[in-house]
Order: C-alpha cells, then sequence, then structure tokens
C-alpha cells in the first residue's frame, strides 16, 4: 500500500530531530496516525537522525563549529579538548583516551572577509585537504575547527599546519598561519 | 462490511465497533495504531516504556469512546487519537517530573535517546557520507544535535536566515539518503 502524498524525508527528519513548528506538527502527526506507508518513512528518517546524531558526538569529522555548538556539547557531558593558537602562532598538543571532541581555535580578524577555506597541510607545507566557504563569525575573532579525534588517536607524532585563507574576487590572502605540534601520549605505536 | 477485516479503512472499523462489540474489528485497530501511537510516544517521551504506556493508555481511551458511540465523527478518527495523545503524554510528564526537568534543562534532543525503532545505519559509510557535504551543509546538519530550539543560532553561525538553514539541511538530508542508497 503506498500514500497518496507521501511526507517529504527531510520534513520527517526536522519532525524527529524537533525543527517544526506546533502547527507543522499537528498537521503531521495526524497524517501519520492515519498513514503506515509514512509511518515507515519516519523510521528511516529516524534511523538517519539517530546515526548522524552518533556520528555528531563521536567527533570523527573535520568540520567547522559555533561556539554554541561546542558550549552545548561540554553541557551535554561530552569531554572537549580545546587549543587556543594565535594567528602565525604554534601550540604543542595532544589528545587522550578520553576526549570526545578535538578543537583547534584559530584566532583570526575576519572583518571585511567575505568567504574563507580552512587548508591542512603537513610539515612540508602541502596542502592535505582544503575546507571550502568555511562558516565564521565575523566579530567572534576566532574560527573553531574541530579536528577528527578519530584521526587524533590513531596519529603518531607530528605537525600540522592549518591555514585560513580568505579567497577574494582576483585571489587569495593568508589570513592567518597555526602550527599544531602534535605529541603522541596514548599507548601504542601511532599507525594511520 | 464485507471483506477480511484487515482491509477495511480505519473508518470503517471505528463504524464497526461502534455499532457493536466486535472483537475481530478491535483487534484490526489495536494492531495498527498500536505503532503509530508509539512512534508519536518514541517522538515526545523518548523513551521505550513511557511510549508503551501511552500506547495502552491511548487504545484503551479510544477503544471505549469507539464503543459508547462518544466519537461522533469516526472520519476524525485520526484527530481524536492525536488529541489523546497529546493529553496522555501531559499527564505522562507530570508523574515523571524528575524526567521533566532533565528535558527542560537538556532539550528531548540531547539526552541519550532510547533504542531508535529502526535498524541502524552502517556508521562508517554515513560518515564518509557526511564528510562528501559541503563545508556549510556539513555544519547545519552536525549543529542541529547541539543547537538551542528554533535554529537562530546556526543561523547567526552561518550568516543566513532561518528558513535558509532550513534549506541547506533539507538539501543535505536528501544528500546524505541518496550517498546511503535509500529511495526517495
Amino acid at each position: 500500500m503506498n500514500c497518496a502524498n507521501p511526507l517529504d524525508a527531510a520534513i520527517l527528519f526536522d519532525y524527529w530531530a524537533g525543527k517544526l513548528s506546533e502547527p507543522e506538527e499537528a498537521v503531521l502527526e495526524e497524517h501519520l496516525l492515519s498513514c503506515d506507508p509514512c509511518g515507515e518513512r519516519l523510521k528511516e528518517a529516524i534511523a538517519l537522525a539517530e546515526g548522524l546524531r552518533s556520528v555528531a558526538r563521536e567527533g570523527a569529522l573535520q568540520t567547522v563549529v559555533s561556539e554554541a555548538f561546542v558550549t552545548r556539547a561540554m553541557q551535554d557531558g561530552l569531554r572537549v579538548r580545546q587549543y587556543v593558537v594565535a594567528a602565525n602562532g604554534s601550540v604543542q598538543c595532544t589528545v587522550a583516551e578520553e576526549d570526545d571532541l578535538l578543537i583547534g581555535r584559530l584566532e583570526a580578524d575576519l572583518r571585511g572577509v567575505q568567504r574563507v577555506d580552512l587548508s591542512l597541510q603537513d610539515a612540508r607545507g602541502a596542502e592535505m585537504r582544503r575546507l571550502l566557504d568555511i562558516p565564521f563569525d565575523t566579530e567572534a575573532g576566532s574560527v573553531l575547527w574541530q579536528q577528527s579525534i578519530t584521526l587524533a588517536k590513531a596519529a603518531p607524532s607530528g605537525t600540522l599546519v592549518a591555514r585560513l585563507v580568505a579567497v577574494e574576487g582576483d585571489g587569495e590572502r593568508v589570513i592567518g598561519e597555526y602550527t599544531f605540534h602534535h605529541t603522541r601520549t596514548m599507548p601504542g605505536p601511532g599507525a594511520w | 462490511m464485507g471483506g477480511m477485516v484487515s482491509e477495511w479503512s480505519d473508518q470503517e472499523l471505528g463504524q464497526q465497533i461502534g455499532a457493536g462489540r466486535d472483537e475481530a474489528a478491535e483487534a484490526e485497530l489495536v494492531r495498527r495504531m498500536g505503532p503509530r501511537i508509539r512512534l508519536y510516544g518514541m517522538r515526545h517521551l523518548r523513551d521505550e516504556s513511557a511510549a508503551d504506556d501511552l500506547v495502552q493508555q491511548v487504545l484503551i481511551t479510544t477503544l471505549e469512546a469507539l464503543r459508547e458511540g462518544r466519537l461522533r465523527e469516526v472520519s476524525k478518527l485520526a484527530s481524536f487519537v492525536l488529541g489523546t495523545c497529546r493529553m496522555t503524554v501531559l499527564d505522562l510528564r507530570r508523574n515523571t517530573r524528575r524526567k521533566e526537568e532533565l528535558l527542560e534543562k537538556y532539550g528531548p534532543w540531547s539526552i541519550a535517546p532510547a533504542a531508535a525503532p529502526a535498524p541502524a545505519l552502517d556508521r562508517a559509510q554515513l560518515t564518509q557520507c557526511v564528510e562528501r557535504l559541503k563545508e556549510r551543509e556539513r555544519a547545519v546538519v552536525m549543529m542541529t544535535f547541539f543547537e538551542e530550539e528554533g535554529g537562530a543560532g546556526v543561523a547567526r553561525f552561518l550568516g543566513v536566515s532561518e528558513a535558509n538553514v532550513r534549506v541547506i539541511r533539507h538539501r543535505a538530508i536528501h544528500q546524505l539518503r541518496g550517498c546511503m542508497g535509500v529511495a526517495a
């Protein structure tokens, strides 16, 4: 049996995540109480939402996050390790087994900048990855970069360089360079 | 009414129950409504045993209303069940004050959820799919689980409207579903 007007998967995701208004929820819930095919679609949305929730809490992704994100993660009981690095500065860093999230707080003057990329380079300056058009708050004075805790825990000692790059009409310029000297303190040899 | 009970619509089942005690019609209505009410309960209570309580109480109330002819328009059965769910959730929450304090403090989304009523997805594949999203889409999806209600914080962070945050999130969800091989 199919539904003549199946509920959109993204709307069902929003419903499960509590992102719909009360009137939107009321309409959707009344439909769900009379439509089993849409109930199955809701279960698919739940599986995706719960999977994404787990991924978010695992801290395995490389992504830029907001201050509110970090604050909320700590309130939720996650152990957040943060390193503050001034523009063109460096920091000695490590990660422990019990850490849940690893955040690099890259201090930068972002006023007047329209677009920022985050370039990740090895010690020799070779770009390994570039995060394009990252979100940023011009008034925050820093970019919060969530490093992959999974990779950090597996990594041997080494150096990683992050560059904030302003992309402008006729080219790009480096806003700041941030060097992380990682020392492995977890037991066992580090390996990729 | 002819045909098998399992082929009747919800309204036909309700009419049959209202016409006189019909165990087959009641059993079919319970079979259908139970899982639907449970999904509602999981969304609003985030607890399996509380959701089970909700199912029991709402079904009892609904069957009694149908048997006694108190549901004047059987065509509005879903609406009646929804209203009963809402009132029962309020009662259940009143009776579990400690859990309500946690819900108020942390939000229903951020406390550890009960087991999802669906098979878990391949975590490694999902992580790869999330990595393939554009930066802003990834940020929106990840911050869904750590932001205050309303999405104003994410909107400010991205420098867009809350409506745009929803558009970005929906685009990301559809992309993730495609990447995970889920039908549209």
